[in-house]
């Protein structure tokens, strides 16, 4: 079957990254991943202020994973960060994807956040690939697009002669 | 230009995934119920049905594919870059 309509014969098919629909999904996925952290911070914020108590409580709960030990540790012992941390992070994370600004580091910290929230949850009685799997993919599909670069900030910031000058920013930005 | 490290992390990053999710999933699903991975239980609540993998093995696998991805992006930032395009560019005058 040929893809091309002006030679039937063809059979290469392309699937062209640079183009225009491809640009806009893009760019729609990071601001609807980005509006998604957003609103769950800052609801966060809007309830409790900077002192998410149900952060450390999760942790603490995370006995039996294949994180092991390591976050009951930290809800026990990281009270202090993961109070405030929660709810501001997430709203960083939102805003940052929304604007398309460090684009990359902010999906990396949505990368770490849903692996607490698919690993932690632990409800899995749908199967093993869940909403909160489903999020953790985006953040790293947008990772790893450098969904910035489409309709976002970072697709000016990269030009700046600042970061010409410092290409290793690229991996941040993007 | 793709290297011998590019290919290593993308083979081993994906195999991991892909075996936690697609792999023992497949294998799970052929053994029968339960066919998520959480024991199955009746209307009393006993557990009838175990899974044969974990939910930890599973995750677990996911999670170092993640860690290995983590780790390539770490030497990505330590390994020297390609200047861009525009600050080492040069104009190529049209025959």
């Amino acid at each position: 079957m040929s893809y091309q309509a002006t030679n039937p014969l063809a059979d290469d098919f392309e699937f062209e990254l640079g183009g225009t629909t491809t640009a806009y999904w893009i760019g729609l996925l990071r601001v609807i991943t980005g509006w998604w952290f957003f609103h769950a911070g800052v609801t966060k914020i809007i309830e409790s202020g900077l002192n998410f108590g149900y952060g450390p409580a999760y942790m603490q709960q995370m006995t039996g994973t294949a994180l092991g030990p390591i976050p009951v540790w930290m809800g026990n012992n990281l009270a202090w960060l993961i109070k405030p941390g929660v709810p501001l992070f997430e709203t960083l994370i939102g805003l940052a994807l929304m604007v398309g600004v460090l684009t990359r580091l902010a999906a990396v910290g949505g990368t770490v956040f849903m692996t607490l929230f698919w690993v932690g949850n632990a409800g899995f009685g749908h199967g093993l690939v869940n909403s909160d799997l489903m999020g953790l993919l985006l953040f790293v599909t947008v990772l790893v697009l450098g969904a910035g670069r489409y309709y976002g900030l970072d697709a000016i910031i990269e030009k700046t002669e600042f970061v010409r000058q410092r290409p290793r920013l690229r991996y941040l930005l993007g | 230009m793709t290297t011998t490290i590019d290919k290593a992390a993308q083979a081993l990053s994906g195999g991991l995934i892909l075996l936690g999710i697609v792999g023992l999933g497949l294998v799970e699903t052929l053994a029968g119920k339960p066919f998520a991975p959480v024991p199955l239980t009746n209307d009393a609540g006993e557990v009838i049905a175990q899974p044969m993998f974990g939910p930890e093995l599973r995750t677990g696998l996911v999670l170092a594919g993640l860690l290995v991805l983590a780790l390539y992006g770490g030497y990505k930032l330590a390994t020297p870059v390609e200047p861009t395009e525009g600050a080492t560019g040069h104009e190529t005058v049209a025959d």
